[in-house]
């Protein structure tokens, strides 16, 4: 049996192959949920240098979010930490990465009360004079993206602090990636999400492939003396190497 | 890396040191003197900064070690620090007429962007602007390739050589890998190339403990990944795509 092609290549999609059939994402997200709360002064940065390797594990903690795709997950429903060096590596080999950042203030257990955001008083001041920057603000929200600068690129682990949630930050992040880039002409962006993080990112514009292709991840487990690596609570086989049959 | 060991592989291949302490909030990220940056040679700077704004331009002028200049992730002479290639012979036979034909893998990467022009033709794929493809394949974790090398028996010298096959497969080096661009020549499909090329991926993939790994398949290739470990939509994870307003 000959087997074709094999996998579409997703080939090279400018914006004019797209514009026939885009679909049309909720604009109005906050409303939607019921939160108008408008987020706090952000300040959002794609300079890798901003990312403090220690507070951007600790906002892995605080948001549970796992770099595994099938993460262990305790009877409490917590992920288990990610590995240091290897969000280190992670981090270093994103071709885009974008972090968020904002007042500590803003960042509190309960949803910060209206009377912060009141445009016209006190708080302008703070905002014009003091702004938050990568450097005084404290890391609230992230999202890496991997790319070949050419073709494709997908968005990996898009978080926001459980306080800062609802409020568009998250949008703002995911916006700032794809602005990233398609400025380099990149259009074939994808993020591989569960049921939660599906509606997430069609808020974002996100939707499924106008070319019809089906999501595929190598799940195959090996047995207890085959060659394996854990992944998460999955146990892949390794193949084994092996010449032709023929 | 040995090409043919077939151990248990327990725990993960640790090839980075232990990471440096990162605790001053104002250090960068990449700092000069750990041991990290030293063995990539200077690798860690080279992360994409792309089309940064003005102001960050001026802010990253001032931060050391970072540049707000386009750079590409690392070329692949410096991935062979991290990611060995291999090359192999996979198979041989002689022809009828006498030839003898040679399938040789290699991982190294080394594809003349023409050659794959004249492959993607062959399997019938849109053409793709060749500068965009040198870019995917130098900004491409691993490269893998399937060369037909034909010589005349008694022969000492290389024959021609022809690109028969690719597949590569870009990933953050650390936990998430995608495939993309699978091809095999026509003429040379259904002899299990493919399978080849895959699971080759998959497994230098696996033994760098990269564990997520994934593709978008068109319907008609859907049964060949199936029979290659790959699950669609497994507990529905799926793919979302962007699309511009």
């Amino acid at each position: 049996m000959a087997v074709a092609a094999a996998v579409h290549h997703r080939g090279y999609l400018t914006s004019k192959f797209r514009s026939s059939s885009p679909p049309s994402p909720p604009k109005i997200a906050a409303e939607i949920r019921g939160n108008t709360t408008p987020p706090p002064p952000i300040s959002i940065s794609t300079n890798p240098a901003h990312v403090n390797l220690r507070h951007l594990r600790e906002l892995y903690a605080i948001c549970n979010h796992s770099c595994h795709r099938f993460p262990t997950v305790d009877a409490a429903g917590r992920v288990e930490p990610v590995d240091p060096a290897k969000l280190h590596t992670a981090v270093s080999h994103s071709s885009v990465v974008v972090s968020a950042f904002t007042k500590p203030e803003f960042v509190t257990t309960q949803s910060s009360t209206p009377s912060n955001f009141i445009g016209v008083g006190g708080d302008w001041i703070s905002r014009v004079a003091a702004p938050v920057t990568p450097e005084n603000g404290r890391l609230i929200g992230f999202g890496r993206a991997v790319s070949d600068m050419g073709f494709t690129a997908s968005i990996h682990d898009v978080m926001v602090h459980p306080a800062l949630q609802g409020r568009g930050i998250g949008q703002m992040i995911v916006q700032r990636i794809t602005r990233m880039l398609t400025s380099r002409d990149i259009y074939d962006i994808a993020a591989l999400c569960n049921d939660d993080e599906r509606l997430f990112f069609r808020e974002c514009g996100f939707g499924y492939d106008v070319l019809g292709s089906t999501t595929m991840t190598y799940t195959r487990s090996a047995s207890k003396n085959e060659p394996m690596i854990s992944a998460g609570r999955r146990l892949l086989l390794v193949p084994p190497a092996r010449g032709l049959t023929k | 890396m040995p090409s043919h060991d077939v151990l248990a592989l327990p725990t993960a291949l640790k090839l980075y040191p232990p990471i440096v302490s990162l605790d001053r909030r104002s250090q960068p990220f990449y700092p000069f003197n750990s041991p990290f940056h030293l063995r990539k040679g200077g690798r860690n700077q080279k992360v994409s900064i792309l089309k940064a704004g003005f102001w960050e331009s001026i802010r990253s002028g001032i931060l050391k070690n970072n540049t707000a200049q386009v750079v590409e992730p690392p070329s692949p002479v410096e991935e062979v620090e991290e990611l060995l290639p291999e090359e192999f012979v996979l198979v041989e036979r002689t022809r009828p007429d006498g030839t003898v034909e040679q399938i040789i893998f290699s991982s190294g990467g080394n594809v003349d962007v023409y050659d794959l022009e004249a492959l993607c033709d062959k399997v019938g794929w849109p053409r793709r602007p060749l500068s965009k493809l040198a870019a995917a394949l130098r900004n491409s974790y691993i490269v893998a390739t399937l060369h037909s090398v034909s010589k005349s028996s008694g022969e000492e010298v290389n024959g021609q050589k022809k690109l028969i096959g690719m597949a590569r497969a870009t990933s953050d080096h650390a936990f998430n890998a995608t495939i993309w661009d699978v091809l095999v020549d026509p003429s040379y499909q259904g002899q299990g190339l493919g399978k080849v090329l895959i699971e080759k991926l998959i497994r230098t993939l696996l033994q760098r403990d990269i564990g997520n790994i994934s593709l978008f398949a068109d319907s008609k290739v859907v049964e060949f990944y199936q029979n290659l470990g790959f699950e669609p939509d497994p507990e529905g994870i799926k793919g979302m795509f962007w699309y511009p307003k």
